[in-house]
């Protein structure tokens, strides 16, 4: 008789290949996005250095948390240019130093599926949460996506805490890595680097992440605000994206 | 009860009243408990009161004090605050640029405030030193004086290099202008506003209050 195979979890960290997360998926394996807070598992530290991008930071305290807990059979790790060095460094280590199995991958996805949750009239909260609840499965959004003209900019990767985003007006558009994201094509360096002329955009970047190198020089040439914040929003963050709406957002 | 805006920062309160236009600087640690006795129109800073009926960003105070007070097209202002340091930079009349910096900047006046007080020096009369302390903020730029003043450097020379180290960073974040306004309780510092490289130009301490008059009018 044939042995019935056990439905195992799999956490992934990025965006991995969706044919590589749809395997998992036809063979009945639950996915569980490691960038994302997981409930009653708070983030630990000591797993990595303190001052440290506090997105992977948690990826590594879910990913103890979950084994310890029994509830993490591997892990499908992006580690290319899709994700950041960062990752590359952190899935050797948990490769050669423990007895999680990490599958590392590279999504080079060049094609688009489009971005109308980056482009619609949606709350910035909103748009957010639907596209990185899309990561392996399909949102639906809670009213159909209308594209909209924006007012305002947001750059950046979606941020450890989402209240920064309640600041942003309606029709903020998405750009940067969640752009790539919401298109399925998370290593599009061209897209990632896309806002259109003239439109008052706000880099937004964790500290400690290599993207701020490019955030902060998309910010000059474009006349936009470089915000760099560490987990939670801190009050001189807030005051200056408050500030450079105030001033330059035409609402 | 009396109509009032105020600018409560971390040191100091800053209160203007409606009625009489007339102007008061209280500490703030004696006046946080008694917010409830006034009838607030609006406030920022880091102790605004929350039964304001408005509440506006230190940096949005500054920006429309600014602009009410300044009329050139193009200037920068720097508010050195107690705590912290930020600036508007303002092109055609419209803000261009700014930042608020909490860290390097952290207590910068705070500190200079409590070290005049404890050498018990006159800021009208410290030498001009030739070189600055590096500054990496308050509280590390005075260990650097402090290491200075054991190595044989007379205090007030000390203290007049790390007031010019903390120019030098203040010149560094507001981009290097010609012309720098100044806001703020440092204003009234001479040997501060003599360690910048560039023209300066105090405003005083009622900028911010000076925004939330065009605030609440609008």
């Amino acid at each position: 008789m044939r042995k019935r195979r056990v439905a195992k979890t799999i956490g992934i960290v990025g965006v991995p290949p969706w044919e590589t997360m749809h395997k998992c998926i036809a063979r009945g394996d639950v996915l569980v996005d490691l960038d994302e807070p997981i409930p009653d598992m708070p983030v630990r530290n000591g797993y990595l250095p303190t001052n440290y991008c506090s997105i992977l930071k948690r990826v590594v305290s879910n990913i103890f948390s979950l084994r310890e807990a029994g509830r993490l059979d591997g892990v499908i790790a992006c580690i290319g240019e899709d994700k950041c060095d960062g990752m590359r460094h952190i899935a050797r280590w948990l490769t050669t130093t423990t007895d999680i199995p990490i599958v590392q991958v590279r999504n080079d996805n060049s094609k688009g599926y489009g971005t109308p949750i980056s482009e619609s009239q949606l709350p910035l909260g909103v748009k957010m949460e639907l596209i990185v609840g899309s990561v392996f499965r399909t949102s639906e959004p809670p009213e159909r996506p209308r594209k909209t003209k924006p007012v305002c900019g947001f750059w950046g990767v979606p941020p450890y805490d989402f209240d920064i985003l309640k600041l942003f007006p309606d029709r903020t558009h998405i750009y940067g890595w969640t752009r790539c994201m919401e298109n399925k094509t998370p290593g599009d360096f061209d897209l990632e680097c896309y806002v259109p002329e003239g439109l008052p955009v706000v880099f937004f970047v964790q500290s400690f992440c290599q993207k701020s190198a490019l955030a902060f020089n998309l910010a000059k040439k474009h006349n936009g605000l470089f915000v760099e914040v560490d987990r939670h929003l801190s009050r001189s963050a807030r005051a200056k994206i408050e500030a450079f709406i105030r001033f330059n957002v035409k609402c | 009860m009396k109509k009032i805006v105020v600018d409560c920062g971390t040191s100091y309160t800053k209160i203007h009243y409606l009625e009489s236009a007339a102007r008061r600087i209280v500490p703030s640690h004696k006046i946080i408990k008694t917010g409830s006795k006034y009838d607030i129109a609006a406030a920022t800073g880091h102790n605004a009161f929350p039964n304001a009926k408005k509440v506006v960003n230190e940096l949005v105070a500054l920006a429309e004090g600014a602009l009410r007070l300044i009329t050139e097209p193009d200037f920068t202002i720097l508010d050195c605050g107690a705590r912290d340091v930020k600036f508007v930079k303002v092109k055609n009349r419209k803000v261009a640029a700014m930042d608020w910096n909490t860290e390097c900047g952290a207590f910068t006046g705070q500190v200079i405030d409590l070290l005049q007080r404890y050498f018990n020096l006159d800021s009208a009369k410290l030498p001009t030193p030739s070189q600055k302390i590096p500054v990496v903020c308050g509280v590390l730029g005075m260990t650097t004086m402090f290491d200075r003043i054991s190595r044989g450097t007379p205090y007030p020379f000390a203290f007049a290099e790390f007031l010019r180290g903390i120019a030098h960073n203040c010149e560094a974040l507001a981009g290097r202008p010609d012309r720098l306004y100044i806001s703020g309780g440092l204003c009234l510092n001479k040997a501060f506003l003599n360690s910048f490289s560039c023209e300066v130009i105090p405003l005083g301490r009622f900028v911010l209050t000076e925004g939330l008059l065009g605030i609440i009018k609008t």
